[in-house]
């Protein structure tokens, strides 16, 4: 009996065991990015890391060895991480930092369960004065700052500029681009007419996201209303039209490719399949690598540009962008100023972030000669001020996107009249917005 | 008729088995082959998979991640616990509803069949919750428990106790064999075979399982391999990094491929068990 239990309590301490933390403040700090511990995990080098995994990783090691007092513990999570994230906080563990896309602060924001960083920030001498406008408005929900912007991103015109080379589409070194969606049209028929390729490139196969990016970027270029308040979207109009017709358009001449996923449409392009592919930041030093690659079919011909603007409102990308959010828990002092000045860190390293190719988030960063020196950073320098989020307001953007693809996808492939798509699309919203708690 | 040990319609049918085998192992092969190859030359197109060079790299980026044999660690410990917990409770329960009459025995059996109905996904709010409340979550107790209900368990072992000829007990009982005893020396041995079965499927699911740990384990001390090789996926896993995307499968596979290995026999055996 005594021996039963005995093996009793053990079984209920292994069960129960967690582990215990002693020694400096830990700070739990959970992110996606991935793991790259084998060729970084003990790295504080971050000016020779590469990649969003690599840079992040040598971050934080490069924190740890330079703040004695704190340690930061790394949780990393299979991209986006939001499910973890919610289980966590429904738990009542959450970690103390994590990423987050902007698009997604409203729904965390809205419920509380994230906290406003301003008086936090203030105290580290972080100000949102410093942050871009894209970052701005990115992080802040109703006059507060909900999250430390590290980045923002966008859909980019990618260039094969041998291509467009041959399709006489280049003038002073620099690729002519489209000012309407009439020499949009032109310049494509021209290129195809010249190298036998479709102009554009796109993920048009199990796409959740590509084709709403499109559509919001040429609303907003329309200054078209698409959310009248946080609650509703506006699809049914005749500016959504004009840009689902142009893409049809493309789609029905053959100017683009079809039944391509994103993984064969990024490969695509660096094999020469295509003169522009509509992707974002993330992309621009695998490209860039590719063309200083003899016999690439991008070798000493690839740039990359903010999308044009087609139409005469404004220019403007739809944009969005990482951070670091802080879950609403019950927390030290200590820990607390710890997590400040992790984030203090963060926003003054944020040079070394946008070498992955995101854009900055801070003005000072910008404006250095050291991030326009980087490939190809002078040529996409106007997004900072063409970068637009969607209203702050606005929740479910991720599931907002998917569903207006998947209506697009249908309206563009022929599967559906526009019209019809463009109703489903605000009806099916506007359901999901509607039912919000 | 009769055909010859080479006649034509066994040619065929050897062929046709063939082709069925080899589409059946061309993904696998496939997984392997890119799993070899570096994530740039995969990111220009998987045809380069048919060429040299080939690398290790991809397994060695696995195993330079310090974390990976905890996450194995914990696959055992929890697969091993979960596995282990099922045969004793389904074969206990299996006992008592096959041999031990008791009111609302029948019912109770009913109740337990019901659960075979219930999907996972209905209960795992609520699950979570009752977890949080006990601070089970980030603790192996809270990745083994959720498996220890199973229902199919205890069917298959009342099931196979009821097919026991009873005789065996009570030549037992007249040797004066308690009945703990008569079920722990008698009738558990002649259940191996069901165990088995129980057994293998059971390890199998929970070594594969990702949902329930993706929500319970979230510190990634207690992370499962499962869990674990998905977090390390850099975004767009599937463009930019698909040999270390197809090495983690490999990886990720090669202890249920040991486990499959071992107990071929008793696999092929259960499956024809559970299909009569």
């Amino acid at each position: 009996m005594r021996r039963a239990l005995a093996c009793l309590t053990m079984l209920g301490a292994l069960l129960g065991c967690a582990p215990k933390q002693a020694g400096p403040v830990q700070i739990t700090l959970q992110r996606f990015f991935g793991a790259c511990d084998a060729e970084y995990g003990s790295s504080t080098n971050v000016a020779a890391a590469e990649g969003e995994c690599g840079i992040v990783t040598t971050l934080i090691n490069k924190f740890n060895a330079e703040n004695p007092d704190i340690h930061v513990k790394v949780n990393v999570v299979y991209w986006p991480g939001y499910d973890q994230l919610s289980a966590e906080l429904a738990a009542g563990d959450p970690p103390d930092l994590v990423t987050m896309h902007q698009s997604v602060i409203s729904d965390y924001a809205q419920r509380r369960l994230i906290m406003p960083l301003d008086d936090g920030l203030a105290s580290v001498g972080v100000s949102p004065a410093s942050f871009t406008r894209a970052a701005r408005e990115g992080v802040m929900r109703g006059g507060h700052v909900y999250a430390l912007p590290f980045d923002n991103w966008a859909p980019l015109w990618q260039i094969n500029m041998n291509l467009f080379r041959a399709a006489g589409l280049v003038q002073g070194g620099k690729p002519v681009l489209p000012h309407s969606p009439e020499e949009l049209l032109a310049q494509a028929r021209q290129f195809k007419r010249a190298t036998g390729k479709p102009y554009l490139l796109q993920s048009m196969v199990n796409e959740p996201a590509a084709y709403a990016r499109n559509l919001f970027t040429f609303l907003m270029q329309q200054n078209a209303v698409i959310f009248p308040d946080p609650h509703h979207i506006r699809l049914s109009t005749p500016q959504a039209h004009r840009v689902l017709a142009l893409f049809k358009q493309i789609y029905d001449e053959g100017l683009t490719s079809k039944d391509q996923d994103y993984t064969a449409a990024t490969s695509g392009f660096l094999n020469g399949q295509g003169g522009v592919y509509l992707v974002g930041t993330w992309m621009i030093g695998a490209y860039e690598q590719a063309s200083k690659q003899p016999g690439s079919p991008l070798a000493n011909g690839y740039a990359v540009v903010p999308y044009p603007q087609l139409y005469p409102g404004r220019d403007a990308t739809y944009a969005d962008g990482h951070s670091w959010v802080m879950p609403t828990a019950k927390r030290s002092a200590q820990k607390t100023r710890a997590i400040f000045r992790l984030l203090r860190f963060l926003k003054d390293n944020d040079f070394e972030w946008s070498r992955t190719g995101h854009l900055p988030a801070y003005r000072d960063v910008i404006d250095s000669a050291r991030w326009r020196a980087l490939p190809h950073r002078a040529g996409i320098a106007g997004l900072v001020d063409a970068a637009t989020p969607l209203p702050p307001g606005v929740q479910r953007q991720f599931i907002i996107q998917q569903i207006v693809s998947e209506e697009m996808e249908s309206a563009i492939t022929g599967q559906k009249p526009i019209n019809t798509a463009l109703a489903d699309a605000q009806r099916r919203v506007n359901d999901v917005l509607f039912n919000l708690l | 008729m009769g055909q010859t040990r080479h006649g034509p319609g066994r040619i065929a049918a050897t062929a046709a088995l063939a082709l069925a085998a080899l589409i059946m192992a061309a993904p696998l092969l496939w997984t392997l082959l890119l799993s070899l190859k570096s994530n740039a030359e995969l990111l220009r197109g998987t045809g380069t998979a048919f060429a040299p060079p080939y690398t290790l790299q991809n397994y060695a980026d696995i195993f330079g991640h310090s974390a990976v044999f905890g996450w194995l660690l914990n696959s055992a410990i929890v697969s091993l616990g979960v596995t282990f917990g099922v045969l004793a409770l389904s074969s206990l329960a299996g006992y008592g509803f096959a041999r031990l009459r008791f009111p609302g025995r029948d019912v109770i059996f009913i109740l337990v069949l019901f659960g075979l109905a219930i999907p996972e996904q209905s209960v795992i709010i609520a699950r979570h919750q009752m977890f949080s409340a006990l601070s089970l979550h980030n603790t192996y107790g809270g990745l083994i428990f959720p498996g220890l209900a199973a229902p199919f368990g205890v069917f298959l072992m009342t099931q196979y106790f009821r097919a026991m000829p009873k005789e065996l007990e009570e030549a037992a009982w007249l040797d004066g064999a308690s009945r703990f005893r008569t079920f722990w020396k008698i009738l558990l041995p002649l259940s191996l075979p069901a165990q088995a079965t129980l057994g293998i499927f059971t390890f199998l699911a929970t070594w594969n399982d990702y949902w329930w740990p993706l929500i319970s384990a979230t510190n990634s001390d207690m992370y499962t391999l499962t869990v674990g090789v998905a977090s390390s996926q850099m975004n767009f896993a599937q463009t930019n990094g698909l040999g270390f995307l197809m090495a983690q499968a490999v990886f990720a596979s090669v202890p249920i491929l040991i486990v499959y290995v071992i107990f071929q026999r008793y696999i092929v055996a259960g499956v024809s068990r559970a299909a009569a």
